[in-house]
């Protein structure tokens, strides 16, 4: 990978194959604390670390809205209104 | 204190509408939005919204409701959905150092701040998830969007717990290489 080092006995892309694991809160301590050494010292893991959480919040952020539209809801009402229960 | 879902659908169960309606009402927008992504225009998706529900009526009484309602409730979705949409093309295999660079890995002019700026556009992040294939994007919503549990999800897909954390952090990468297109078009604009 294009800048790739190793720091703290860890590689870049082996912190950019962990990135994922390390933000869901699924990696052990021993792992995360080697991770979190390599990107204190490493610019490029440190900016991209950034730059993948800040895509990954946007999806929820972004994403997530309220309720349905009025004219969706209306539509669901209607045909949940018409069939006879199975049994 | 708000009523369980797993004792809307008892009720439902035994031909409660208000109880249903109130299991419509609480999950509605949830089946919508991932209908939306993974069938993938408006209209298919209100389609994959109505029949769901109505599934859902008539199996309520073996709602796997201990699992989670909205898990169980996307499982019924997601077969409703591959009815309407035929899709399903594998995405494309590329390393995770690719998939990296694509991202703005080692790119000193792309930075945490300059996704944030973008991503303040809604539009532009919906066009990045567009233009993902669709397991990409199935996958971002269930977890991403969501937030439905890892577990749940492999079960879902039909996937060992570690192709899916795999399979979800590609599509991650994927995710981030296209805002970085759309930050670059967006300058150049
Ligand atoms: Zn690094």
């Amino acid at each position: 990978m294009r800048g790739e080092r190793e720091i703290g006995g860890l590689r870049c892309s082996q912190v950019l194959a962990q990135l994922s694991e390390y933000f869901d809160g699924e990696l052990g301590d021993l792992e995360r604390g080697r991770l979190e050494a390599h990107v204190r010292e490493c610019d490029h893991c440190a900016r991209f670390g950034g730059v993948f959480a800040a895509a990954v919040r946007a999806l929820h952020t972004k994403l997530r809205a309220s309720a349905l539209a009025p004219a969706v809801r209306e539509r669901l009402r209607a045909r949940l209104e018409l069939p006879p229960r199975r049994t | 204190m708000s009523v369980s879902d797993r004792e809307l659908l008892q009720r439902s169960a035994s031909g409660d509408r208000a109880a249903f309606d109130a299991f419509v009402e609480r999950h509605g927008a949830d089946v919508f939005r991932y209908a939306r992504w993974v069938a993938g225009d408006e209209t298919d998706a209100e389609d994959v919204l109505q029949q769901t529900f109505l599934d859902a009526w008539n199996a309520a009484g073996d709602a796997r409701a201990e699992n989670g309602a909205r898990a169980w409730l996307v499982s019924i979705a997601r077969r409703n959905a591959l009815r309407v949409s035929s899709r399903r093309g594998a995405a494309r295999e590329q390393s995770l150092e690719e998939l990296g660079e694509l991202a703005g890995f080692g790119d000193p002019e792309h930075t945490p701040e300059r996704v944030a700026r973008a991503a303040e556009q809604r539009g532009l992040v919906e066009d990045a998830l567009a233009a993902l294939e669709p397991e990409e994007r199935e996958i971002l919503v269930l977890r991403d969007v969501e937030e439905l549990p890892g577990a749940s999800v492999a079960e879902l897909l039909g996937l060992s717990l570690a192709a899916q954390k795999s399979r979800l952090h590609r599509a991650r990468l994927r995710l981030a290489a296209q805002l970085r297109r759309h930050c670059g078009l967006e300058q150049q604009a």
